[in-house]
């Protein structure tokens, strides 16, 4: 790959330093039937801070925190298409873009748009669109960039840019049909399971492994280090008051009840996180009032 | 006398004539957002806001916010200077934090400030890089130090530059987890001095100075002038940009404005 000039350049290559930890340490583990870091739940969700009009160049943006995972979303337009051979369209478009800061993830990440933020600014504009009113703005395009200032979790942090871009969109006085909420949950396995060919049992691959018949536990909104143990997870964007779902996400292995099961989970936590979403915004009114 | 058969309301008027609009204001020694024209926004600073990075802090100034995070990394040394690490500053200006900036490679104004601040940081012997060295030949600690606009109202080398002293000022380098804390490969960024800057606007046609722009009066400017000073109050670095004539009176009064902001931004940045 060719040297980007237009930074400040470092060394070709550079490797992040490997931790070493102390004989005692014992990381966190999901088999002690606690969540990591806190007295959640299962079911329960981290607590979520909303701010919305933090960018005033922007016409409409938001902040989301959960304790750790921090994203902020500035939105423009809708404004006129500029590049030419896009065509007539009746309908506007929606172009969504997310990055993550190089410091927002445990390893650095690179400084140009890599694969995953490609996909993810793929799914978050799929799960999107459906809500907003593309009809009433005809040849122009609304953009929705989205940045990670730190993330604590991949699908926590997915399912936190459909709840902050969703706000900045009503934020940007754009017509929507309903809010999008994004939730996650994790099917972590909570005990070991007795499985006869794998003896180290504590790591991952032996519990996704053939043969293990260890029903997973949901957990709701899970942080880095439990998803570390996951087996799969769902991420669910819900449009809370018309009661329908623009996108799921599902990966990994998992009978289908417990899909069903974590989808119900999931749609009761966005109808709570919608309460936080009109909560934000109606506090943007009084601000605006003043 | 006839009444004008033509009136706009402000609002109309700053569309039509942002420059006249404002002349209005500073003859009258204010400006539009109600500052004087040698005060600057509101400063906050909060340090370790990233726990992710290295060293990490959040400045604001009026509507600029800069994020700005240290991760450090291991590489190998250049042939020409086996003892030293590198110190990687940029500052990144996203299409997020305002309509001027699209997406792709860094904007001009963006590869204009991170050259800045990276001579202000290399020149003036910030950090010695030779405590970055892990052994000498083979192998050195790379501390890449992003500044992430996160939204955007003027002023930006002054926002990021506070936003990378504050971040390094707190830097840690950590190769043991879990709680022992006090091993000997880990060490805490020990800077030499701490340059912060202050940044005038020019305005040549009534010959006015104004501390701290934002957006809009940057683009009206004919000119800035940004003043970069130590603790000491030593200059480290006058930069002077744009086609406007600035004389030596100017100058000194713009320094001298300049060791008073960057005082009280100090007091900011240092208390925690």
């Amino acid at each position: 790959m060719a040297a980007d000039r237009k930074r400040v350049a470092g060394p070709e290559t550079s490797v992040a330093p490997l931790v070493e930890y102390p004989i005692d340490h014992q990381p966190w583990t999901p088999f002690t039937e606690k969540r990591h870091n806190s007295h959640r739940q299962p079911e329960d969700l981290r607590p979520i801070y909303l701010k919305t009009g933090l960018i005033s160049e922007a016409n409409g943006s938001a902040y989301i925190e959960l304790e750790k995972t921090k994203l902020t979303c500035g939105v423009y337009g809708p404004r006129p298409i500029k590049r030419a051979g896009q065509g007539f369209s009746d309908r506007g478009t929606l172009n969504c873009e997310i990055k993550f800061a190089t410091f927002s993830c445990v390893k650095r990440r690179g400084t140009m748009r890599d694969a995953q933020e490609k996909e993810l600014s793929q799914i978050l504009s799929q799960g999107l669109t459906p809500a907003v009113r593309l009809e009433l703005f005809p040849k122009s395009n609304v953009d929705i960039y989205i940045t990670v200032l730190e993330s604590d979790g991949w699908g926590s942090c997915v399912a936190a840019a459909f709840t902050v871009a969703s706000v900045a969109l009503a934020h940007a006085g754009i017509e929507m049909l309903d809010l999008v909420a994004g939730c996650s949950a994790s099917y972590v396995p909570t005990s070991i399971p007795s499985n006869s060919n794998s003896s180290s049992s504590s790591t991952t691959e032996s519990s996704t492994g053939a043969g293990s018949t260890v029903t997973p536990q949901i957990f709701m909104d899970a942080d880095l280090e439990e998803e570390k143990y996951q087996q799969g997870s769902i991420v669910l964007a819900y449009m809370p008051s018309l009661n329908q779902t623009t996108h799921v996400l599902q990966t990994g292995k998992a009978e289908g009840s417990i899909i069903s099961q974590s989808v119900e989970h999931c749609v009761e936590a966005c109808n709570k996180i919608f309460a936080v979403m009109n909560h934000a915004l109606l506090e943007s009114i009084d601000q605006k009032k003043l | 006398m006839a009444t004008p058969a033509f009136t706009f309301t402000p609002s109309t008027f700053q569309k039509l004539h942002p420059a006249e609009f404002f002349r209005r204001f500073t003859t009258e020694g204010v400006r539009p957002d109600g500052r004087l024209l040698d005060s600057f926004r509101p400063t906050t600073v909060h340090h370790g806001v990233i726990s992710t990075a290295n060293g990490s802090a959040m400045v604001r100034i009026g509507g600029t916010t800069v994020v700005c995070g240290v991760k450090a990394e291991v590489a190998e040394p250049r042939l020409d200077a086996p003892d030293q690490g590198y110190l990687v500053p940029n500052v990144e200006l996203s299409p997020m934090c305002s309509s001027k900036f699209r997406p792709g490679p860094p904007s001009e104004q963006a590869q204009a400030v991170s050259e800045a601040i990276n001579r202000v940081l290399k020149e003036s012997k910030v950090l010695d890089l030779k405590d970055l060295c892990i052994e000498e030949g083979k192998a050195v600690w790379v501390l890449y130090v992003d500044a992430v606009c996160v939204a955007y109202d003027g002023n930006i080398y002054d926002a990021a530059l506070a936003a990378i002293m504050a971040a390094l000022n707190n830097g840690t380098i950590k190769v043991s987890g879990g709680t022992a804390a006090n091993d000997e490969n880990s060490f805490k960024l020990k800077l030499a001095r701490t340059p912060l800057s202050a940044t005038f606007a020019i305005f040549d046609t009534t010959l006015t100075i104004l501390a701290d722009p934002n957006v809009t009066e940057e683009t009206i400017s004919d000119g800035q002038i940004s003043i970069t000073l130590d603790e000491t109050g030593l200059l480290c670095g006058v930069t002077k940009i744009g086609a406007a004539s600035c004389s030596q009176r100017v100058l000194k009064d713009c320094v001298q404005s300049a060791k008073k902001r960057t005082l009280q931004l100090r007091g900011i940045m240092n208390q925690l």
